[in-house]
């Protein structure tokens, strides 16, 4: 069994393994490929998914920019438009907040005012977990699924994260690619060495069941899963859905899911008022309301910055055990 | 041997107590920090730790030079700040710790703090943007006619920010009392100074900016002090923003989790050898300010502060769980 899998290239493999092979594969294959950020040159960047690559590929195709988020992506606007396929690491997905103007003001209406095409991809380690603190733990989604001409995708495991990181920069747009930092290393699949793209916009089933249906994506993938153990203890069947693309987001998933149980809940690390499941729900809520037997309901952020202290945290973030709580409400509603 | 950079300074110019508060200042940090590393490594601490190793001079040397009304915005290697301002070892430990009772209540961890009753405001970690920040709170002291100026701390790397840029000439169209403190540690986290700028000296900005740019060594409290008590006066007769380059380097990792492998090891040695804290101590039994054992002396008091503090703060509660929404807004 072992050297069948051995033969396959199959090896376990972690999240940021995942995106570091994505990554080499696209500067391989593509010689329009470039990447660039804060220290992801010899250093391997803050969380190493770039170590190695500035070694086999060059200076000229990885390099370490000044700390400078506005101009970094001010510059992949520039190479995009001429023909490059920039992929930008932001050190953590706080410090986008820096550069927002030129995402969502300059890249996101490009297309739409000129006809432009802007394929960049930016890449951004987020979500908390580990005492980062307000700084080092954001879940920004929203603001970038609320901008016209960005497309996001935010990836839960192993597999999903190399296809979806093809998928990202192969797409003729902006694409933010969130990537949980709590899952680069915690979660591991056996993955061959080959893969196939992961296509922009497709939800993944990741678990089936009669009694209920959580929405989620991201690190709350991971915690959902969880959560359907302990009920499938006791009988309950959850179906748990992995949104994997925020926007364009898969509707049809989402209402098949529904009709099979009548039952939602949405569950995200982000805060909740105007927080994606907002949107889920209220999409939910337009095109399935008839397959409703329960109210939606929502398991996320309560709305304060994110505390350090472990004390705060482990309440702050939503958990196997919150999410526990909100479908055993809802189950029984 | 490395010579005493202060050799050349009067000591005497200014009160014996001043250079004895820095010293102690810069103990007090160094020895805080060696502790703190030491629970990091023991897992004892939440999150990561970043420390000022090698940078004290530098904020003792400004922060001493400050006034009651002035105003800072001290970074990640500045506990010296913090601590000159008046905050104490044992608020450090509970910021570190997660405890309630600490200056951000557990809400925030390591290094963002700060105490705006000792004119000192808690950063946040996105470099630069601290920086106007001080400039708008120096505005309105003056217009409340206080004589007040400010001190804001960046690295190397943060003046490559567009937030750096937009301070320092907002704070030179207003002719705000701005000290822009530039710890120049020819790092910022791996990318050294060749990937971050190309101009000789971060001070070569100044004359682009209409002000004047100043030079000292970072690992010299001493003429760190001096100068900054110079521009400092004058800044409070005329007021203007300066930059002020501080040279040195950062011989720890960015944090504890970095052993630092890119910096060359002869590099760190060089520096090793001009420790701040062994310059100091050499400046003051040299100009015989104080005896080796009163030195020595103050060596024990800071470590006897830092036992009683973090064994105080270990024995108060973090947050309460129940608390965790308050605060949110002012009422
Ligand atoms: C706007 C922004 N981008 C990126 C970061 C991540 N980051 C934290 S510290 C650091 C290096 C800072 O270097 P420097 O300003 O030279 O200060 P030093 O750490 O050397 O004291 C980086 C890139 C950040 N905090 N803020």
């Amino acid at each position: 069994m072992t050297q069948t899998l051995a033969e396959t290239g199959v090896v376990e493999r972690t999240y940021v393994d995942c995106i570091r092979q994505a990554l080499q594969q696209l500067l391989r294959d593509d010689d329009r490929v470039v990447v660039f950020g804060e220290d992801v040159g010899a250093f391997g960047g803050a969380f190493k998914a770039t170590l190695g690559l500035q070694e086999e590929f060059g200076r000229d195709r990885v390099f370490d920019t000044p700390i400078a988020e506005s101009a970094i992506i001010g510059s992949a606007i520039g190479m995009a438009t001429q023909g490059l396929r920039p992929i930008i690491e932001m050190q953590f997905l706080d410090f986008m907040n820096t550069a927002l103007h030129q995402l969502i003001n300059n890249a996101a209406t490009i297309h739409f005012r000129t006809g432009n095409a802007v394929p960049i991809t930016v890449r951004a380690p987020c979500g908390g977990g580990f005492g980062g603190g307000p700084f080092h733990s954001e879940e920004l989604e929203t603001i970038f699924c609320h901008m016209p001409g960005l497309k996001v995708v935010y990836p839960a495991f192993p597999c999903d994260a190399r296809g979806l990181l093809v998928s990202a920069v192969e797409d003729p747009n902006p694409v933010v690619y969130l990537e949980n930092k709590y899952l680069y290393r915690h979660v591991k699949e056996c993955l061959a060495d080959n893969f196939e793209p992961v296509p922009i916009g497709v939800a993944r089933v990741c678990r089936r069941g009669s009694d209920a249906t959580i929405i989620t994506y991201g690190a709350m993938v991971h915690e959902s899963l969880a959560a359907a153990d302990v009920l499938a203890a006791e009988e309950r069947q959850i179906m748990v859905v992995d949104l994997r693309t925020l926007k364009p987001y898969d509707h049809d998933t989402i209402l098949a899911a529904v009709a099979a149980t009548n039952r939602v809940l949405v569950v995200h690390e982000a805060w909740r008022c105007c927080g994606f499941g907002a949107e889920i729900a209220a999409g939910i809520a337009e095109r399935g309301f008839h397959l409703l037997d329960a109210p939606i309901m929502r398991v996320a952020a309560p709305d304060v910055p994110i505390p350090f202290a472990p004390s705060l945290e482990s309440v702050y973030r939503p958990s196997a055990g919150t999410i526990v709580e909100a479908l055993r409400e809802l189950i029984e509603y | 041997m490395p010579v005493c950079p202060s050799s050349s300074l009067d000591l005497n110019q200014i009160p014996r107590n001043q250079w004895l508060a820095i010293y102690r200042t810069m103990c007090r940090a160094r020895f805080t920090e060696q502790r703190m590393i030491r629970l990091y490594h023991q897992a004892k601490i939440f999150g990561g730790v970043y420390t000022g190793f090698g940078h004290e001079a530098i904020g003792a040397g400004t922060a001493h030079a400050g006034g009651d009304n002035d105003l800072f915005t001290p970074c990640i290697r500045d506990l010296t700040v913090h601590l000159a301002r008046g905050l104490s070892v044992l608020d450090v430990f509970r910021q570190f710790l997660a405890r309630a009772t600490g200056p951000t209540r557990g809400r925030d961890g390591n290094v963002h703090y700060g105490r705006l009753d000792q004119g000192v405001y808690a950063m946040i970690s996105h470099l630069g943007a601290m920086i106007s920040v001080a400039v708008g709170g120096v505005m309105a002291r003056r217009r409340q006619g206080l004589d007040a100026v400010a001190m804001a701390y960046v690295g190397d790397g943060a003046t490559s920010t567009g937030d750096f840029h937009e301070a320092v000439n907002y704070a030179s169209v207003f002719d705000v009392p701005l000290l822009v403190v530039i710890e120049n540690n020819q790092f910022a986290y791996s990318t050294p100074n060749s990937q971050q700028y190309r101009c000789k000296h971060l001070i070569d900005r100044a004359p682009g900016y209409g002000i004047e740019g100043v030079q000292v060594d970072g690992n010299d409290a001493v003429a760190v002090h001096l100068k900054v008590r110079e521009i400092v006066g004058e800044m409070r007769q005329t007021p203007r923003p300066v930059l002020l380059e501080c040279d040195t380097l950062r011989i720890r990792g960015h944090g504890e989790h970095d052993d630092a492998g890119y910096i060359p090891e002869a590099l760190k040695a060089e520096y090793a050898a001009r420790d701040p804290l062994d310059n100091m101590r050499r400046s003051l039994t040299d100009a015989e300010i104080a005896t080796a054992r009163e030195l020595d002396t103050i060596d024990s008091e800071c470590q006897q502060e830092i036992d009683e503090g973090y064994q105080q703060a270990l024995a108060e509660p973090m947050p309460d769980p129940a608390t965790l929404l308050e605060g949110v807004y002012a009422e």
